[in-house]
């Protein structure tokens, strides 16, 4: 790997995808393209239905597009090659590989998913809760932190108590507010600390309080050199956007940053 | 595997954690189809329907041997059992006939007696109303029967009187038609002499209580599926996506599930020979209450010893030999019942739909299967249909536990409840897939 491709952490190439039967095709993506640096934050807007939690669930690894691919620090997730095997050294970002079959060509047209690269490298926080509601907050974070000792210690000094969790972390995941579900959904997708965080718009239905948090949060995050998708509708979000896309027939249009208000709604 | 062992976990903590909910639904429900039956009780326990047969007799003469004769039929158990009889001449029988406050009307000829005595055998004439209902039908196979013993006792004496002129025996012949008479009124006054008892149920081995309660149990198990729709409808498809990403597949996610389900329907079961226990108790304090109904309503507790008989009979296995058969039925009909639950709120998706489906399909399969009223008392197509869904199995299975169980019908029943388990499991599996791939 050369540096180049280190530094590129996201690179989403022609995406596409569709809903429905073969009679009532549907395409949302019709060839979407994105790029994000490490400890960049990647904003993405556009007018409800276009396709921006359709292109995170891609990114996440839970949907899978018609084709197109989607590498993360070099190696392709998805892919129309399937070209290495990808193996975790540490849990310092350091990977190797190792050849299977030579990465030969195979299956024309198929689209080859890497799970284990999505879920090394994606924290995926969508805007359905992940959540069992009649379990505790910490029964919910059990399920996605294997190592119970791991999960104390981000309880107690990582980024879980920097979302503030600890202070609830035997409540029944129900009678919790909306922001609070938010904040457990993005400890969840933190588990294992991947260095991609999806957020799909994180500050939906959620208080000032809550939004601000999360805000904080992100930067921090970004600080630590993790980079952020994200798909909002939150002027406060798009302020720690360093590129900005438009999502408008099923493709990504790279905006100006600064971009507010009616100007950027023009864009829709 | 161990993240696979952690949902598992997980799964079953929130099962542990709603459980009390759900029992108390259960028992709710229980109560609630405890009621019903409560209520129903006095349509079980009543006499069978008495049938009366108003016949109007027209008698052309004041013959006194006729009257006589009337009067020995009229005081025959078996006839006065249903039969009651009116003397009218012919003209105001024929009216009442046409106003139909009669079934029939007999006229008897003149000199009846003799008639039949001399062998002149004249004709008794029988109308019956032009919309003649079951009575008259009856009416009609008593005078059949009656006229049948009449021409085979006649027949027997006349062959007596040939014989003896034959053979020149024409003094004993008095002698032969004593005993003559006295072997036909044996066989007319003791006609269980001639016939077989064979009593035939179509609650099978069963008796009716314990059939109605296999089929109430099997209703009430279904009906309990409806209190475990937080552990078997789908979970949230981003939810399920997260997991299979963390490497939670969707087969064991659903298998997870189902178990859940599966326990849980274990538990309630068990809340079953618990209620047949207490039955006689519920009964003694329902009818405390029932005294406090407002006028009307007494009536309704006014019945407990019938229910202290009814969890008698419960109580009373007919063939305890078969435990181990007992238990393994109860478990694989126990699967079936879970995996249809499951099957059908895989097959809506959503709650509200799935507890109505499921209350609905329940109601009917069991209608179906006979576990309302006997299923021979539905049309053949019903019956057939009925005989062949899950639902006659599993009374069948449930059924067992009283009379116990024989080898060959064991093992039909077995095949039988694992055959459709593992068909409900199937489209349970292919609806989640559809769902998976439907849902983003």
């Amino acid at each position: 790997m050369d540096n180049q491709i280190n530094d590129e952490m996201i690179r989403v190439t022609d995406i596409t995808s569709a809903y429905g039967g073969p009679l009532r095709r549907k395409w949302v993506l019709k060839g979407a393209s994105l790029t994000a640096a490490r400890g960049e934050c990647v904003g993405i807007v556009g007018a409800n239905g276009c396709g921006k939690s359709t292109l995170l669930s891609i990114l996440a690894g839970t949907l899978k597009p018609e084709s197109g691919e989607v590498i993360y620090y070099g190696y392709p997730a998805w892919s129309d090659r399937r070209a290495h095997v990808v193996r975790a050294q540490d849990k310092q970002n350091e990977y190797s590989t190792t050849a299977a079959g030579g990465g030969e060509q195979t299956g024309k047209g198929r689209v080859w998913c890497h799970k284990d690269i999505f879920r090394m490298m994606t924290g995926y926080v969508p805007q359905e809760n992940p959540l069992i509601p009649e379990l505790t907050v910490y029964d919910n974070l059990r399920l996605w932190y294997p190592d119970a000792k791991q999960l104390k210690q981000e309880l107690e000094q990582g980024f879980l108590s920097l979302l503030g969790i600890q202070n609830y972390v035997k409540e029944q995941v129900g009678k919790l507010s909306g922001g609070m579900k938010k904040r457990v959904s993005i400890g969840i997708a933190m588990a294992g600390t991947p260095p991609v965080l999806l957020l799909d718009e994180p500050s939906a239905a959620i208080d000032l309080v809550c939004k601000e948090d999360i805000r904080c949060y992100l930067q921090a995050y970004i600080r630590r050199k993790g980079t952020v998708v994200i798909t909002t509708h939150e002027e406060s979000e798009l302020v720690l956007c360093d590129k900005l896309y438009v999502m408008k027939g099923g493709k990504l249009t790279p905006i100006d940053r600064d971009l507010r208000g009616a100007d950027l709604v023009k864009l829709f | 595997m161990k993240r696979r062992m952690l949902y598992l976990c997980m799964e079953l903590n929130k099962t542990l954690r709603l459980l009390p909910r759900m029992l108390m639904q259960a028992v709710l429900l229980m109560v609630l189809m405890g009621l019903i039956a409560f209520g129903g009780v006095r349509s079980m326990d009543r006499e069978p329907l008495a049938v009366s047969v108003d016949i109007a007799v027209a008698v052309q003469d004041d013959d006194a041997l006729t009257q006589m004769a009337l009067g020995f039929v009229e005081s025959m158990e078996s006839v006065s059992e249903f039969c009651r009889f009116r003397q009218v001449s012919e003209e105001e029988g024929l009216a009442l006939l046409a106003q139909e406050e009669v079934t029939a009307l007999i006229v008897l000829p003149e000199r009846l007696v003799d008639g039949i005595v001399n062998g002149q055998n004249p004709s008794v004439e029988i109308y019956f109303a032009e919309h003649a209902g079951i009575e008259a039908v009856l009416f009609k196979e008593l005078t059949d029967a009656g006229a049948s013993l009449l021409n085979v006792a006649q027949a027997e004496i006349y062959g007596a009187n040939d014989t003896a002129a034959e053979y020149g025996f024409t003094d004993r012949l008095r002698m032969m038609e004593m005993e003559i008479d006295g072997y036909n009124l044996a066989f007319a006054l003791d006609r269980l002499a001639l016939y077989e008892t064979r009593q035939l149920s179509v609650t099978g081995q069963m008796n009716v209580i314990q059939y109605f309660a296999a089929s109430a149990a099997v209703l009430f198990l279904l009906l309990s599926g409806m209190a475990l729709y937080p552990l078997m409808q789908p979970e949230a498809a981003v939810f399920r996506r997260q997991l299979a990403r963390q490497g939670v597949g969707f087969g064991w996610q659903d298998f997870c599930q189902w178990l859940c389900g599966f326990v849980s329907m274990g538990l309630i079961a068990a809340l079953l020979p618990a209620a047949a226990r207490f039955l006689p108790a519920a009964a003694r304090f329902l009818s405390a209450i029932a005294k406090i109904l407002p006028a009307g309503m007494e009536t309704v507790g006014e019945e407990p010893e019938v229910w202290t008989q009814a969890a008698e009979l419960l109580q009373r296995r007919q063939n305890a030999g078969h435990m181990g058969m007992s238990v393994f039925l109860i478990v694989c009909s126990l699967m079936l019942i879970s995996t249809c639950v499951y099957c059908i709120y895989s097959l809506t998706g959503s709650r509200i739909s799935g507890i109505l489906l499921l209350f609905v399909v329940s109601l009917m399969m069991i209608y179906l299967s006979g576990g309302l009223a006997p299923s021979i008392f539905l049309p053949e197509t019903m019956q057939k249909l009925g005989g062949r869904l899950p639902t006659a199995w599993l009374i069948r299975a449930f059924g067992g536990v009283f009379t116990g169980y024989e080898g060959e019908a064991a093992a039909e029943c077995a095949a039988g409840i694992c055959g459709y388990t593992i068909l409900l499991g199937g489209c349970a599996w292919l609806c989640r897939r559809r769902y998976d791939r439907l849902r983003v």
